[in-house]
């Protein structure tokens, strides 16, 4: 990247240069995009009701905060040719810029900045879901959820078999959620817990969760089902441990 | 020229038909066609399928009948009647002579089928961008204006015409037109072919229209099984649709892969090939592995609609996950299908408004190989939260995060050229500026939904939807328009008017920010897509998102203006106005039948700006136009 066939008699020090002015463009874009990933997400996402969801939280933030530099690299080069570089007339420029056909420096740091950019995203992944299995009890609640077009149903196999149009969680306890479906493929979603899983006919998938918040929560339904789709919402209710076993003897169920 | 009329005339009594037939003839013969397919098998059949049967039947005739009206099979025909074309008939079907007739035939030549391509994708996204503002139009204000019925099959079918319009916005036109010209050669490997695959996917478009009147695609364009066995006779028009654009697309693909192989100019190797050439080559390479998975996917679909096979059907023994693995086997290579023609053709257009070479040649055709070679082991993280392999989900997530690696390369061969270059911001050159702000962000987001956790949240919501509309609306669709405005001088012979085209791209790039970010800002907050109705949480945003879709649309009108202005009233055009070193831009504009008198024999690569000798071409044809010697030529250079 340096001058290679510079006019300016008197070499000037690289940092002011082209390679300093990009620099301090390249800061301020990424002081800026570092403060709008750690106050914009946070602040738009569900408020967390389970640690999966803290996770998931952490990570959009570390992920935007990891991404502003390159994006700064970018866009600051990408903004200082159009204001410094750029030709101004209508008309082909009259002469054509330096040959330069690349550079293996940079090539080769570019390659091994995105690289190690690209094994730190796959390392954190892999830690936040082992933190996340690690949150589940080897002894959960059991909920059995069925999804029809277009509401859910709920059965607590645990707790005597008691069946339920509304899902009632007690907060501080490992649930393990057995999906399935009577009709077409529907996806199981509770927002502010950061779970989703496919609710298919014929098979039965797994998630597992922990609420941590008191609370009353949206279930959603998150693959296109049919007509209703937009209507297959209904609700989750967190409540304590002794509400969650009184909940269950009004039902009819025995408390397992 | 008397000569070539005077065989042409004792070819007429022999091959008259052939002459007659155009695309009103393949109409009427198709019509007829679906309308006796439709009142046989409607005589015929009964039963629960009968529906299905008579209408998949009725467009299958459709397609043969419009296909055979158009001259599609006279070559074959000919052939197997013992009597092959002429010189005279192959010159007739190249549109000789036939002024804007031969666009509404089977014409061979690749500049015309460049410029059927080029009109009929806009029709195409002229549709789609009708289905998006009636999709923005439902969703301004919770509460359902058209009811959820018509929103589903709004969405699903908003879906489908964009990814064929986007599948074909590079390939189709500039592939066609641009890329034979720019390796030096005088029309496709396999002009007929080139035709048939145009007309079949021409064909395609009424079908994939006609879903409109035969209740839709309730499902999503990922037509997703069993939801799609639910669905009405839309469903067959969807999947013979992609039956057909998956045969046309293939046969686009060899010819364009044979060509790039096959036809490179004397001297024009592999490091002197322009990187457009190699986009598109390696895309269409890259499509070819791929797309038989959707058409399997549908085929398969298209059984167990029609004759009662359950390879999807649960209950019988079937599984919704086959179908899940065929479509996105497609389905995420299929998104490097749209990009890597268009980012290929920024890096073909940037060093040309920056006056310097491309910076890094052989990483952008690393990179270009790399993206295509991870993005067949990628398509699981469509289904992080389906439960098909929950143990794969890491491996696909790694597959994922490593495709940035090649992918940067692309952007560090973009900005490199940059680098202290002259940069002249003409149209083109702002869309490419325009590619790199939007590109970022959905890239960047791209790297959120990689991550299994985060996927979990986000999947299925709107983030989603955002984060691939800046990919490749943001992305890929600045680079086709790129491409438009700097091929357009070329194409039509005209150039696009500025003044406006500017207008339009300011409009254009704050009403796409304007909607997009508000339905990543939507998204974020767990609104789902593919709703028709919503709670009030996430009013404020979809009202933003809206707005800003009625800005885009007034953008994008005020470009289809100009384009269709300045084509017919433009200022002429020089051969080469951007003052550009490939090939294309150094035969006559408009280009003649066979683009060159003397084939060109190439000694570097089109990029030596700056350098002091630029021998691109020793020898060129620059003053072939109408009534040269060079179509009659009997020693004329066949590769």
């Amino acid at each position: 990247m340096r001058e290679t066939q510079g006019t300016a008699p008197e070499r000037r020090a690289w940092w002011r240069g082209h390679v300093g002015h990009i620099l301090l463009i390249w800061a301020g874009i990424t002081v800026a995009g570092v403060l709008f990933g750690l106050f914009l997400p946070p602040r738009l996402m569900p408020q967390p009701a389970s640690g999966t969801m803290h996770e998931v939280r952490l990570t959009v933030i570390v992920f935007t905060v990891a991404a502003a530099p390159v994006a700064a690299l970018v866009w600051g080069i990408a903004l200082y040719s159009l204001v410094v570089w750029r030709h101004r007339s209508s008309d082909v420029p009259p002469e054509d810029g330096p040959p330069i056909r690349g550079n293996t420096t940079v090539q080769v740091a570019w390659l091994f900045v995105s690289s190690f950019l690209t094994l730190f995203l796959l390392v954190w992944g892999l830690g936040e879901l082992q933190a996340i299995s690690a949150q589940a009890s080897p002894k959960p609640l059991v909920v059995d959820v069925v999804g029809q077009q277009w509401m859910w149903t709920y059965a607590y196999p645990q707790d005597g078999g008691v069946q339920s149009a509304t899902l009632v969680l007690p907060v501080g306890r490992s649930i393990l959620f057995r999906v399935t479906s009577k009709d077409v493929v529907h996806s199981f979603w509770i927002p502010n817990m950061g779970i989703k899983i496919d609710a298919n006919p014929g098979v039965t998938t797994e998630v597992g969760v922990t609420p941590d918040q008191l609370g009353v929560f949206n279930v959603r339904c998150a693959e296109l089902c049919g007509l209703y789709h937009a209507y297959m919402e209904s609700a989750v209710q967190v409540v304590s441990g002794s509400a969650f076993t009184a909940w269950v003897r009004a039902n009819g169920g025995r408390v397992g | 020229m008397g000569e070539t009329a005077t065989v042409g005339d004792q070819h007429l009594r022999g091959g008259g038909v052939m002459r007659r037939l155009n695309a009103f003839t393949g109409v009427v013969a198709g019509i007829v066609a679906a309308a006796l397919g439709w009142g046989i098998s409607r005589a015929l059949m009964s039963g629960p399928y009968a529906d299905d049967r008579t209408i998949s039947i009725a467009m299958v005739c459709w397609i043969l009948g419009f296909l055979v009206g158009v001259g599609a099979f006279t070559g074959p025909v000919r052939w197997a009647l013992g009597r092959d074309l002429t010189h005279a008939d192959e010159q007739f079907m190249a549109g000789k002579d036939q002024g804007a007739f031969r666009f509404f035939r089977f014409t061979t030549d690749h500049k015309v089928i460049g410029v059927q391509y080029l009109v009929l994708g806009m029709v195409t996204f002229g549709v789609g961008g009708i289905l998006a503002l009636l999709i923005r139009t439902e969703a301004a204000r919770p509460t359902s204006t058209f009811g959820p019925a018509t929103y589903n099959a709004i969405v699903g079918l908003h879906g489908i015409v964009m990814v064929v319009a986007t599948i074909i916005m590079i390939v189709g036109p500039f592939g066609n037109f641009v890329m034979p010209i720019m390796i030096g050669a005088r029309d496709m490997a396999f002009p007929r072919l080139n035709a048939l695959s145009f007309w079949t996917l021409f064909a395609a478009v009424p079908v994939l229209l006609s879903a409109i009147f035969l209740g839709g695609i309730p499902t999503g364009w990922s037509a997703y099984a069993p939801l799609a066995d639910q669905a009405p006779p839309g469903m067959d028009a969807f999947l013979i649709t992609i039956i057909l654009f998956v045969v046309s697309s293939g046969a686009g693909a060899v010819n364009l892969v044979t060509t790039a192989v096959t036809m490179r100019a004397r001297g024009m190797t592999w490091n002197r090939t322009p990187i457009f050439v190699w986009g598109v080559a390696v895309t269409s390479i890259l499509g070819l592995f791929v797309m038989p998975a959707f058409m399997a996917s549908q085929v398969l679909e298209g059984l167990d609609r029609t004759i009662g096979t359950s390879f999807y059907i649960a209950a019988r023994g079937g599984s919704p996950w086959l179908y899940e693995n065929l479509f996105w086997l497609m389905g995420h290579p299929e998104v490097y299908v749209i990009l890597l023609p268009a980012v290929a053709a920024i890096m073909e257009i940037t060093p040309v408004f920056s006056r310097k070479p491309l910076f890094g040649f052989s990483a952008a055709i690393i990179g270009e190989i790399g993206i295509v070679t991870l993005s067949v082991f990628v398509w699981a993280h469509h289904m992080f939260t389906t439960g098909w392999a929950p143990a794969l989900n890491g491996p696909f997530m790694l597959t994922t995060e490593l495709i940035s690696i090649p992918t940067g390369l692309l952007i560090l061969v973009i900005i490199g050229t940059m680098w202290r270059g002259r940069i002249w911001t003409r149209l083109p050159m702002m869309f490419v500026y325009a590619f790199l702000w939007n590109f970022i962000i959905g890239g960047i987001t791209g790297i959120y939904l990689s991550d299994v956790p985060v996927d979990y949240q986000l999947h299925g919501s709107l983030f989603v939807t955002a984060h691939f509309h800046f990919t490749l609306m943001g992305g890929a669709m600045m680079g086709a328009l790129a491409a438009l405005c700097f091929w357009f001088p070329k194409m039509t012979g005209r150039m696009l008017d500025e003044r406006l085209g500017k207008v339009s791209f300011w409009i254009t790039q704050i009403g796409f920010n304007i909607t997009f970010l508000a339905i990543f800002y939507i998204g974020l907050q767990g609104e789902p897509r593919r709703v028709a109705d919503y709670p009030a949480t996430f009013a404020t945003g979809n009202l933003v998102a809206t707005i800003g879709a009625y800005i885009l649309a007034i953008g994008m009108l005020i470009l289809l203006y100009d384009v269709i202005w300045s084509w017919r009233h433009g200022e002429r055009a020089t051969s080469n106005p951007w003052g550009a070193k490939t090939l294309e831009w150094q035969v006559p504009t408009p280009v003649p039948l066979e683009n060159f008198e003397v084939l060109p024999v190439v000694t570097s690569d089109p990029y030596g700006y700056g350098e002091p000798v630029q021998p691109v071409a020793a020898s060129v044809a620059t003053g072939a136009g109408p009534g040269s010697p060079g179509l009659a030529d009997p020693g004329r250079l066949t590769p």
